[in-house]
């Protein structure tokens, strides 16, 4: 209920909030959220020197269309995402990833910019961001500049976020009428961290071929992990039953699935191909039929 | 260390309310140990039991994952803000008449979550019902007594017929 | 020995059998019940412990100086501190070298989490301060990590001078070796299940104050207020210089039986002068607190063609952890009835509970009972598929009957209503669902139970409660008995009413004070009913028959005439000539006629078992069950979704249907927690679950509707001829959802819990055996 002591600071805005972060270097942190960086506290496994507090900051909320993509700002919450009719309408894998975090109240709270930033390798956003080819957009003391998702998660909980600089936004493409997306995860429970989770994205020619494929694969390696051979596997070729079965195929030899207590390498290894078959079946179903892949989740 | 305390001043179920909260402290310890506001429990410290759910501004969030300070100038209600001058909430009318809570711990955060849910979802079914109250943990009845009320509640009867 | 009596007669009755409103729930929904944690008292401190990060290690140097100089620190502890460090127990209760478990480590921990010493100070970051500014020097030391490698001679020993071996129960009736000789069918499996955590929503927590009369107040989320004599003694104060108080539990199952933190805050309290209350984190909770048993379990069962069974041999290894607490009693729970709800005529079964540095195991609901079900149930459909019977009427044709003889030789003198049970949970499941997917299977599957309930009946068991009437003829019931959750307080409530006329809503219960409410003996055991209900009962109906003469005189009728209902004392078939109770109680008044008394329940005692055979009387009684699952299993990840549940008991007779309902509801997703995904992973002697997050218990979304089945036989040991609830529907789920497994993809799991991994495993390796690999 108490947290180890820290400096406490609430800028007004994204310039103040990078100066005073700035200034707490090396151990102060933005927080936005909190959900995952208030229990590390909590545990005494995390302890900032200072905490700039995120939420009073204007304009870094907000879901907007401009340009074809999404732009998000950093500190939507994942239940914004959820629930917004324009997110459901133009790009529903956010909304039905959203709606797979936790429970409602770390909905609630939860960030875009925080669970990016904290790169979780079994988490839904940074593996959904990759196969989105979304845009993560930075700020720091040197300026701003973006970075392709798949270029921003480096390693396990490692980004390539230097230190003082804050996401400030997402730019997320939107889902091209001929396309479908699929997002399959092996869950113990419902909310929980994935063991296994797929993400793919499936563009469809006027043909019924394939004419760009995304799959990402995450909790299998220490960050989300594109599997360029299986999108290789489906790219030109017709969507049957069978180009989409060895496209997953192609996936357990391209992971480095870890043990741990939830799970062993082998079973997550066996079930990379199972999720992201299941992924790409749903893909392909809704590419099939434009319209009709909307997200009306709770 | 010097614990600085800073002014703290938000809407408690419905009532304004003074605290000095220093800025270590969460949410659900401003409210427990300041504020005597001790039916929001600490369960797990994680965000993962639900027993220190409390409103933020009609959010339902964890309270032991945000700050106290960060509840400036917001409202936050407790269960006790679901009762009011006509009683118990129907919600809590149907717990009491399905003995939908054994040892009671989970049942605060439980009602404000299925508070907040059936606000907008008026007409759930039970698996909707049981999706909704997913991240809240009982321990004691199994669930299915807490899903028979809300479903009561929400078809409109607090109370079970007569 | 007093026996539980029928109602019978009485008319019919107005308030037992009834689903009335608990009094507890109103104000539980209100949030205004204050539990442990919730009581606050001016100049309160924080408390913490410093616990021990290494299973097996020796303490070589402790310095608290510095922690003793920070701000706001009140009192740092250790062992040197405390009066009387340990606490010595009997541990098999059969009068055997005693054994010391110390309150704080010394010069030795035996444990990850080992409490080492104790703050207090003005608030919690400031005592979170102190223990990390505690220095302790460790010195690991070779550490025995699990049960089977403890019994070897060259294992380390985790207590110096001790054998790992902590106790080993016996039971030989028959022979065995001869009927294996006959069997027509023998299957011999090891089963094993998993440590597994009470996580009661509520962590442990309690307050403690030195009061105006110098007396050690402990108000604390503890099943058991007789820990006020274990304190007394810790702090060299007489018994009756410490008092405990249990308010309304956040739920118990076992974990708050044995002390939580009533040695640690009633130390601070004494030694700081000041309120202290302690909290435990749920990573405290998780690491430390005592666990359910992880039992290895060899079944060699033998059967005829026929389906009767001849033999059944078992070898049960129980890891104790490193202080007895209750494993002895938890393995003689085992052993009597690891053989099941069947008649065997031999059977032979060795129970062992073992030392190790793993974390410390004790009470949980079910207490050993629960894991030996998964075995004898497993090991009864592999006998039913061996024979081509099928499972249900193999059973049958085993099941136990009113009259038999147990394992152990003694009698059942109550109903066995297993035929009815198994029935009705079994139709309850009705047409097996369609699967949902291509690649989903769906199964059926049932299990049967035999469940202990009240404590072995050499223990001596007593509970005591006080009735007595108000001038306005409302009614007072004071009673030790702690409240967990599960309607203890209410259904004694429900009996005095009945008993003495008094509308529900006029009956106060005061629970859980040692200083005022008279002992009643712990709520565990599932002995509340059968003990304090009995109690109740015996209190109720002895005052009872003290008022009737007065208010039959006051009638001008005969004692037996008359009748104690809606407040008032009438005269049967003439309802317009009554009383009301208050009446009464002035007219007792007048005569000196008590309009209050004392009672004590004495359990049924007998002499210990023999411990070479395990033969004479154990138990006073058992509660039989049996629940039906139907499981879709995903057959290309092994993910098993139960899709329904049907629990069904005979309690000999429901004094409050709603709660024993209730109580079957909680107890049965308890099981299936155990059985699908909750899991304490040790390994290395270090404990890897201790969030929430890691622990996982079930939620809302991972079970169906639990179909709750009453039975009522009518004969019971407890009052009006209930029997208990509490512990009986923890164990079948395991074995039920094992059978339908099976059922779903044909194979067996023989450990708990039944992962996605290893059900995924069990499908690839019958997968691999299908297709002729090795």
């Amino acid at each position: 209920m108490y947290l180890p002591p820290f400096s406490y600071v609430v800028p007004q805005s994204l310039d103040e909030a990078i100066t005073l972060l700035q200034d707490h270097l090396p151990e102060g942190k933005v927080l936005a959220g909190g959900q995952s960086l208030i229990p590390l506290m909590g545990l005494g496994l995390a302890r900032p020197t200072a905490l700039i507090d995120l939420n009073g900051v204007r304009d870094l909320a907000g879901v907007s269309e401009v340009n074809g993509s999404l732009d998000i700002g950093a500190l939507t919450r994942h239940r914004a995402l959820e629930t917004s009719p324009l997110v459901r309408a133009r790009c529903p894998l956010l909304a039905e990833a959203a709606s797979l975090i936790g429970n409602i109240r770390v909905r609630h709270r939860g960030t875009i910019g925080g669970s990016l930033a904290h790169a979780d390798p079994a988490a839904e956003l940074p593996m959904v961001a990759a196969a989105l080819d979304a845009v993560i957009e930075i700020r720091g003391p040197n300026g701003a500049r973006e970075v392709p998702a798949e270029r921003f998660f480096l390693g396990l909980l490692l980004t390539d976020l230097a230190p003082g600089e804050i996401v400030t936004s997402v730019k997320v493409p939107v889902l091209k009428p001929s396309s479908g997306y699929g997002l399959a995860e092996l869950v113990r429970r419902a909310g929980d961290f994935a063991i296994v989770s797929a993400c793919a994205v499936i563009e469809r020619n006027p043909a019924g071929e394939c004419a760009r494929a995304s799959l990402v694969l995450g909790g299998v390696g220490p960050h989300p992990r594109r599997i360029r051979p299986a999108e290789a596997l489906l790219e030109g070729r017709p969507l049957t039953e069978d180009t989409l079965r060895r496209a997953a195929d192609a996936v357990p030899s391209e992971v480095t699935p870890e043990s741990d207590i939830h799970a062993s390498a082998d079973y997550r290894r066996a079930m990379s191909r199972v999720m992201a078959q299941r992924a790409l079946a749903a893909a392909a179903a809704r590419a099939d039929h434009p319209g009709g892949g909307g997200f009306h989740g709770n | 260390m010097v614990i600085e305390r800073r002014p703290l001043r938000f809407s408690l179920n419905g009532r304004p309310v003074d605290a000095l909260a220093a800025p270590h402290e969460t949410l659900l310890a401003t409210l427990r140990d300041s504020l005597g506001a001790t039916e929001v429990k600490y369960g797990c410290g994680e965000g993962v039991c639900g027993t220190c759910t409390v409103l933020l501004d009609g959010a339902p969030v964890n309270a032991c994952l945000i700050l106290g300070l960060q509840a400036q100038g917001r409202a936050v209600t407790t269960v006790k803000g679901l009762s009011g001058e006509a009683g118990p909430h129907p919600l809590q009318r149907a717990f009491v008449a399905r003995e939908a809570a054994q040892c009671g711990f989970c049942t605060p955060g439980m009602l404000l979550v299925a508070y907040a849910f059936l606000r907008e979802h008026p007409n759930p079914t039970r698996e909707e019902i049981r999706a909704a109250l997913a991240g809240n943990l009982c321990r004691c009845t199994g669930y299915t007594r807490i899903v028979d009320a809300v479903e009561a509640c929400a078809a409109g009867g607090g109370d079970p017929p007569v | 020995m007093t026996e539980a009596h029928d109602a019978g007669s009485t008319p019919s009755l107005r308030i037992i059998g009834q689903a009335l409103p608990r009094f507890d729930v109103a104000e539980k929904v209100a949030g205004s019940t204050l539990y442990a944690a919730d009581w606050q008292l001016p100049g309160m401190l924080a408390g913490r412990i410093l616990r021990s990060i290494y299973a097996s290690a020796r303490i070589r140097r402790l310095d608290v100086s510095r922690a003793r100089g920070l701000p706001g620190v009140s009192a740092v502890l250790t062992a040197r501190d405390i009066p009387c460090n340990a606490i010595r127990v009997d541990p098999t209760g059969l009068g055997g070298t005693p054994f010391e478990t110390p309150i704080l480590a010394a010069e030795r921990v035996r444990y990850q989490g080992e409490p080492i010493a104790l703050v207090a100070a003005e608030s919690d970051p400031q005592a979170r301060a102190a223990l990390e500014a505690i220095e302790v020097d460790y010195e690991p030391v070779p550490a025995v990590l699990d049960a089977e490698t403890a019994l070897r001679e060259d294992a380390p020993r985790v207590h110096e001078g001790h054998d790992n071996l902590l106790v080993h129960w016996k039971l030989r009736h028959g022979r065995v070796e001869e009927a294996f000789r006959t069997a027509d069918v023998i299957v011999e499996r090891t089963y094993r299940t998993q440590w597994a955590d009470h996580a009661y929503l509520e962590p442990e927590a309690g307050v403690a104050w030195t009061d105006a009369h110098g007396v050690v107040n402990i108000r604390s989320a503890t099943q058991v207020l007789e820990h006020f004599r274990e304190v007394a003694e810790v702090l060299g104060l007489p018994q009756n210089r410490v008092r405990i108080i249990a308010p309304f539990l956040g739920g118990g199952f076992g974990g708050k039986e044995d002390m939580t933190v009533e040695p640690h805050v009633a130390l601070l309290a004494w030694k700081t002068g000041r309120p202290v209350r302690m909290l435990w984190s749920r990573y405290e909770s998780l690491l430390a607190r005592p666990k359910r048993h992880p039992f290895t379990m060899r079944y060699k069962t033998g059967a005829a063609r026929d389906g009767r069974l001849v033999a059944q041999e078992i070898t049960l290894l129980a890891d104790a952890g490193p202080y007895p607490l209750l494993s002895p009693r938890v393995v003689f729970a085992a052993l009597v009835v690891g053989a099941g709800p069947y008649r065997v005529p031999n059977v032979k079964v060795d129970a062992k509970a073992v030392f190790t540095n793993n974390v410390p195991t004790s009470a949980m609901r079910g207490f050993g009972a629960m894991q030996v079900t998964f075995a004898y149930e497993s090991q009864m459909e592999l006998l039913a598929e061996r024979l081509g019977v099928p499972p249900l009427e193999l059973r049958a044709r085993n099941f136990l009957r009113k009259g038999d003889r147990l394992p152990t030789g003694e009698e059942i003198g109550t109903a066995v209503a297993l035929p009815t049970v198994s029935q009705r949970a079994i139709s309850a499941l009705g047409a097996r669902t369609a699967p949902s997917s291509r690649s989903a299977r769906v199964g059926q599957g049932f299990a049967c139970n035999i469940q202990p309930y009240g404590r072995t009946v050499w223990f001596r068991d007593r509970a005591s409660a006080w009735i007595g009437f108000e001038a306005d003829g409302s009614l007072v019931v004071r009673t030790g008995v702690p409240d967990l959750g599960g309607g203890q307080a209410a259904s004694l409530a429900q009996i005095a009413a009945e008993i003495l006329g008094v509308g529900l809503d006029r009956v106060a219960v005061h629970f859980g004070d040692s200083a005022l409410t008279p002992p009643a003996g712990g709520t565990f055991a599932t002995r509340q009913l059968y003990m304090s209900g009995n109690a109740v009962w015996k209190a109720a109906t002895e005052l009872r028959a003290l008022m009737a003469p007065v208010a039959a005189s006051v009638l001008e009728a005969a004692a037996a005439d008359v009748q104690f209902a809606d407040d008032h004392v009438s005269v049967v078939g003439t309802p317009d000539r009554r009383i009301p109770l208050a009446r009464v109680v002035a007219e007792c008044g007048r005569r000196d006629v008590p309009t209050a008394l004392l009672s004590a329940f004495r359990g049924e005692e007998a002499a210990p078992v023999d411990l070479e055979t395990g033969q004479g009387r154990t138990f006073p009684d058992y509660t039989f069950g049996c629940h039906a699952a139907e499981v879709e299993v995903d057959t290309e990840t092994g993910v098993t979704k139960l899709l329904k549940h049907a629990a069904c008991h005979d309690v000999g007779r429901a004094i409050n249907p709603q709660s024993v309902e209730g109580q079957i509801q909680g107890g049965a997703v308890m099981g299936i927690g155990q059985a699908l995904m909750e899991e304490i992973v040790v390994e290395g002697g270090n404990n890897l679950t201790t969030l929430f997050a890691s622990y996982l218990i079930p939620t809302a979304l991972d079970v169906p509707d639990i179909r709750p089945i009453v039975v009522e036989s009518g004969e019971g040991k407890g009052p009006f001829k209930a029997r208990g609830i509490g512990e009986p529907p923890t164990g079948p789920p395991p074995a039920a959802i094992a059978a339908a497994i099976f059922d779903a993809v044909g194979v067996r799991l023989q450990e708990l819990p039944m992962t996605p991994e290893r059900v995924f495993k069990a499908m690839e390796a019958l997968r691999r055996g299908a297709a002729g690999d090795t």
